[in-house]
Parts: structure tokens; sequence; C-alpha cells
């Protein structure tokens, strides 16, 4: 009997270490390019089980580097940052647009973001340009945002579609409020342990996740060169929390979510 | 609404120079004593920069010497070569005494009043203190007292506080044959006239580690051990560097082997029992002995500490002795710095963790994540507060332990370090990256926000300081250091 416990549970282990993971959430940027160069950041990912990755980076070149090296893996997003000091002040900075012109000439992307935005400066001559862009383009809106200013991108362009950076950091009832209102809202769990501490499911995130199963990813967010050494941890961690919940919405938010929402960007 | 400013720096030049002895004669007024070959005067004033005051003077003559009839007042600042703006009114209100009004001092800095009584000239400085401290931050600096704390036993240890485990844990410390190769001692890193730390960026007891040598000044206060709190007593954590292949190279076996041949009586002493024959126990007792010791290696009083509870008592003498340097470097420490945040209470620590910007790449392709690793070490280890060999049977002791949670952000964190006797402890950092106090300060001043999460700590920012105000900020924290050692 004992012998079959541990086969059980070793394969309840092989399981969860098996499962595939969507990171919506890395940046590639500029300070680790020397300290991470592409094929370590490449042999990172694959060591974590990333099945694909959502990227981006303070200076667009980074994660194109990394989609030229790994195709399958990356899924570039453009980042209307040339550096992360970019940070608090690109939403009134008027070069921002012909930089995300240019690079959108350039380059094919996913979605635009990571960009921080907040309140009433969504509504700004630059974000909405920025709203207009990724219209034309037809690119997710990756959004650093409070409630305030996802409302006012949706009131720009209803039929947007915004991947909500960090759920807000905001509680899961409001959370929830916003994706019953909100169709076309997703939302990453990067850099928050609200969610998922000790390997359990917190029970009003738990509501949540089973409400809408579909519209949750996680991310790791290496907002510095070191924490890409963190993405096979972060990787882990999320394994551990989403065996808490029912195997099949585990699967959406770990990868499945990821991969519907960015079909159209095929692997080659 | 406009902060309303503690008075007593400003009262503090007024009776700061008290010194001076009456001489053959007592003025009928206590305050500050001018004396001259004929005369002795004392006056009592408070200015504030800006703002006119009066002067109440009283004068006596000595033996011989004729009754003072005539009083002019004035003040001047002679290293900026100019007086005051106004003429003061001097009024006799009884025979000897005067009452001066109408004077004011326009800047702060180094006045100089004068006296003249019946023709004879007398003067004495007036230092004003540009510093003035609002009521909020007065309430910061005195929370970083009383020092020295009330001493504490510690629950888990149950020969803290013991001097026979105090003696056989100084005994230890500086053994060598506790190292596997009989050749590193806990001295050998935390060297006593360093301030218990070696001066190296990063260790070395047989090979050179990742982190800098954490001083032991006031160990025994600290709730989490080593920079990524990976121990939760201080006699776990004095068991680590023991077994650490880098550093003692040890076993319990070796450990418990040397004290049995070499220590039985003082153990005995220590513990009140004979050595016993289990090697983890024995383990166990050696740290707790050797945190015995350290706990013992609390630091004197500073000129901070004075300054402190000058304040506290509104004691003016004391308060005017802390250079006007400090005292501007410390309202940037509980002000603008935001430093007392983290650097709280009379330890100068929160005794938490933090990421502030340092990078924690220890080589190529691998990080120190400091407290993210710390956790996870602290939940696996056999000596943490919630396991068999913690002596506090309630396990009040172990709260923190069994409450602490892995986050994110862990990943990165290093521990508050205290600041107490700073100054002794270079070079500074996890990794000892910073070599210098001003180094330190200017991290923080020209601070990369980029490396920061944007919705974590907000307190810190990049601090703009000025070359000054850096300046006044390291002499601040050099005020920290006691004058005598542990």
């Amino acid at each position: 009997m004992r012998g079959l416990i541990a086969v059980l549970l070793t394969a309840a282990a092989l399981s969860v270490r098996a499962q595939p993971i969507f990171d919506a959430h890395l940046h590639y940027s500029h300070d680790a390019w020397d300290v991470v160069p592409v094929a370590d950041a490449i042999a990172i990912m694959r060591k974590a089980g990333l099945r694909r990755a959502l990227i981006s980076s303070a200076g667009d070149d980074g994660q194109q580097r990394l989609y030229t090296a790994a195709p399958d893996l990356v899924i570039p997003e453009l980042r209307p940052y040339r550096s992360r000091s970019d940070v608090g002040t690109w939403f009134r900075d008027e070069s921002v647009i012909p930089y995300l012109e240019d690079r959108l000439k350039k380059y094919r992307y996913a979605a635009i973001g990571e960009f921080h935005l907040y309140g009433a400066d969504a509504d700004l001559p630059v974000p909405r340009r920025m709203v207009d862009l990724a219209k034309k383009f037809n690119l997710f809106l990756h959004a650093h945002s409070d409630v305030d200013a996802v409302e006012r991108l949706f009131q720009q362009w209803p039929q947007a579609r915004i991947l909500w950076a960090h759920a807000g950091f905001d509680a899961p009832e409001r959370v929830a409020a916003m994706l019953r209102k909100h169709r076309n809202l997703w939302c990453d769990l990067a850099f928050r342990t609200d969610h998922g501490s000790g390997g359990k499911v917190d029970p009003a995130w738990r509501a949540v996740f089973l409400e809408f199963p579909d519209r949750f990813m996680v991310g790791t967010d290496s907002y510095t060169p070191e924490r890409w050494h963190y993405i096979p941890e972060h990787a882990e961690w999320s394994r551990k929390w989403l065996s808490d919940l029912p195997r099949d919405v585990a699967e959406r938010i770990a990868w499945k979510n990821g991969e519907a929402l960015f079909s159209s960007f095929q692997r080659p | 609404m406009e902060k309303r400013r503690s008075p007593v720096f400003v009262l503090s030049a007024a009776v700061a120079l008290f010194a001076g002895t009456a001489g053959a004669c007592t003025p009928a007024l206590q305050g500050a004593i001018v004396e001259s070959a004929h005369y002795v005067l004392a006056y009592k004033a408070s200015p504030e920069v800006g703002k006119h005051f009066s002067l109440d003077v009283a004068v006596c003559a000595k033996p011989g010497s004729p009754a003072p009839a005539t009083l002019k007042v004035d003040a001047h600042m002679p290293e900026h070569r100019h007086g005051m703006n106004y003429v003061p009114s001097v009024k006799p209100v009884a025979p000897g005494r005067w009452h001066a009004e109408g004077l004011m001092f326009h800047m702060p800095g180094k006045w100089e009043f004068v006296f003249v009584v019946n023709g004879e000239r007398m003067s004495q400085a007036f230092p004003l203190s540009e510093v003035i401290f609002t009521e909020e931050e007065k309430a910061k600096v005195l929370r970083h007292g009383p020092w020295p704390p009330t001493w504490r036993r510690d629950p888990s240890n149950r020969v803290s506080g013991r001097r026979e485990a105090v003696e056989l844990g100084e005994r230890l410390f500086f053994e060598p044959h506790l190292s596997g190769t009989g050749s590193v001692l806990c001295a050998t890193c935390h060297v006593p006239f360093r301030g218990f730390q070696d001066g190296r960026p990063r260790a070395f007891g047989l090979e050179e580690v990742d982190r800098n040598t954490p001083s032991l000044f006031n160990v025994g206060l600290y709730r989490w051990y080593g920079w990524d709190g990976a121990h939760d007593s201080l006699w776990s954590q004095s068991i680590r560097p023991l077994l650490d292949l880098r550093e003692m190279r040890a076993t319990p076996a070796h450990v418990a082997a040397v004290v049995r041949k070499l220590f039985p009586g003082d153990y005995e002493k220590a513990f009140r029992r004979p050595p016993p024959a289990d090697d983890e126990e024995m383990l166990v007792d050696v740290g707790k002995a050797l945190a015995a010791f350290q706990e013992t290696l609390i630091t004197g009083r500073t000129p901070f500490d004075q300054f402190r509870d000058a304040l506290e008592g509104s004691d003016a003498v004391s308060i005017n002795r802390y250079p006007m340097a400090a005292q501007r470097g410390l309202r940037i420490f509980v002000g603008k710095g935001n430093c007392s945040v983290c650097h709280f209470g009379p330890q100068f620590t929160n005794g938490e963790f933090a990421d502030t910007g340092i990078a924690f790449f220890k080589g190529k392709g691998q990080v120190d994540s400091g407290r993210y690793e710390g956790i996870k070490k602290l939940r696996d280890n056999p000596h943490n507060l919630l396991g068999r060999y913690n002596d506090d049977p309630a396990r009040t002791t172990a709260t923190g332990t069994r409450h602490v949670e892995l986050q994110q952000r862990n990943f990165g964190e290093f521990r508050v370090p205290g600041l107490r006797n700073v100054a002794l402890t270079a070079p500074y950092m996890h990794n000892g990256s910073l070599a210098t106090l001003r180094d330190v300060v200017k991290h923080y001043s020209e601070l990369n926000e980029e490396r920061l999460h944007f919705d974590g700590e907000r307190i810190l920012r990049k601090l703009n300081l000025s070359e000054a105000e850096i300046d006044d900020l390291v002499i601040f924290l050099e005020t920290l250091s006691s004058t005598r050692g542990p």
C-alpha cells in the first residue's frame, strides 16, 4: 500500500512539475543584456518549463533579440520606454509616439506594454495616440494601471483587449467586478503573493479564479536583471499554488489562457 | 498647516554657556555668565532666527569695584563682520538689573553678545542653531533611544545571561580547534578590534564567501540573523559558520569532541550537567554558549545618545554640545531622507528586510536572493525556534517563525542593519560593495529607482542630496558610534 501511495505521490509531483507555464510578464531591459546574455535568458526560460512568454523591454531591442533567438518561446510586446526611467514621464512625452510608430513599422508585436498609467493621465494625448496605434495594429494593451485608468482606456476604445498587469494590485472582489464589467479584460498575477501564499489559494481569490478561469495568467516580472534567475523559482511557486485549484482551471491559468489569447502570434 | 517648531533648540543657545563661575560676586539672575576684571554679568535670552527678542541682565561688582551704573548691549557676528540690523533699547529695572528689547538675530550662526558695563567691555559667543526641529521630527529623534536598552534574557536559550555560559562562550569564540581544520575561529571574521567584523567586502574563513561579515554589536537584540534572516535565534545562527564548508568546516561530531576534550568542566559549570553524549545536542549547546557571550556585546553611549536624552529632558547645555552638522544630518535622517522608517528605534533598525537597489549578483549567472532563500532555509532548519531545541516551552519566541510568509518581493531583500557603531564597521551592504559611509549616503542620494519595483517600497526615492547635505548625514552617522567599546 505504501508503495502505491509513493507511486501516486510521485506521479502527482511529476504532473505538477510538468505543468507548462505561460509567463505573461517578463522584461528584458537594457541593463540585463550583458549580465544575462540572450543564450542564458533563453536557457533560463526553458529550464523553468516556460511554454511561451510575453516579453517587453525598456530599450526595445531586448525582446527582439530574444525573439530572433527563440521565436517558439518569445512573444514580443512593445514598451513605450526607451529606458526604464521613462516610466514616470512617458505619458507626457510626445516623442514616444514616433518611437512607437517606428518600431511598429519594423517589427511584429502582440501587445503594447507593459506601461504604467494611472487615473486621468490615461486621457492625455500621448496615451490616446498610443491607444490609436494599438487599434490600428490590433494589439493588446498591457496596462499597469488602477481601475480608473483601465476604465478610461476602455472608454477610448471599447473593443480594446487589456491585459491588466498585477491585476491592478487590487483586491479580488474589485478585480472580479472589473472582469464582470469588461469581457475584454484579462489579468496577470505578477509580483503579488496574496492569491497563492504557501501553496494554497486564498478563498476570495479562489472564487474569482473559478468564476473567471479564462481571464488570468501568471508572470514573473523581471524588472531587474537578477530577477531573470527568479523565473524558474516563480514557475515552481506558481505550479504549487495552481495545484490547489481544479486541474482544468490550473491549466488554463498556467498556460492555456496565454496560448489562446496570443494564438494569432503563431509559433513558427 | 504650518508645523509647530520646537523651541528647545533656540533655547539651547540661551543657556548653553552657563559654564563660568560667578567669581567674587553673584548676579541676581540665573542665566549665562560673563565675567570681566570688575564685574560679573548674568543674562537670559531666547533668541530665534528672524524674531525680535528681549534680554534680562543682572550685574554685580567684584570687591573694590564701583557699582554697575550703565549698561550697553549689542551683538554681532565676528565671522561675518556684521552686527544686528536693530539697535536695542536698554532700560534699568532695579539697581544692577536691566531689560533690553528690540534685539534680533537675522540669521543662524555664531553670534556674540557684547556688554559694556561702566565702560568696561565683555563679550560672549552665542551660537544660534540653524537646525529647528518640528515636533514631529523631535518625536522621531526620541524614538532612537533611550540607550542602552534594558537587558532581557533570551527565553529560547536556557543559559542566556548566565555568567558561566558567557565565560564558556567567550572561550569558544576564540577557540580555533572548533573549526574542522583547527585554524579558524569565530574571531577570524568577527575581529573584536575591527568592530567584530573583518573590514573585508566579503568574509573569508577558509574560503571567501558571498557576503559581508556583519558586526556583532548589539547582535542579541535582533529578531532575525544573517543578511537573509535564515536563522531566528542567535544560538542557531552561531552554529551556521561552524558547519559551513567555506567558513569553519566542522561537523557536529568534531565540535562535540572538542568541547568534551578541552572544555568539559566549563561546559558543566555553564549547563549544570556533564557534557551530553549526543553530538547534535552538544552542537546546539555550543551555539547557546556562543550566543550567551555575544549577547554581552552591547555598544556604549554615543554623542547622539547624549543629544537625544538632552532633547527629551530639555537640557539645553547638552543639546548645544552636539555638532550643528550632526543636527542637520539628523534632520535629514528623520526627515526628507526617510532613513528612520527602516533604521528605526534605539538600535536603528526595524529588524526586517528591504530591497535597497543594491545589485545582488554574486557571480556570473548566480544571484544571492537574500531573504527569499533565507525564509526557505529557516523553514528547513532543525534548529529553528519551532523545533525541539528551543528552551522556551511556551514557544512565544517562535511567533515570527510560525507566521513569516514567503513573498515574491523577498527576492533580493536583505536585512536592515542596525547603525550603532556603524562608522566602525566598513565596508557596507550585504556584499560589502560600498566602501565608506559616504558611499552609502551617495547610494541613496543617487538611488537608481529603475532597480526598484514601481509598486515596491515607496519610501525609497532618489534623495538628490547636495554635497553639504551628504557631509552632514555622514557626520550624523558618525555620532552613532560610541567612544568606548562594548
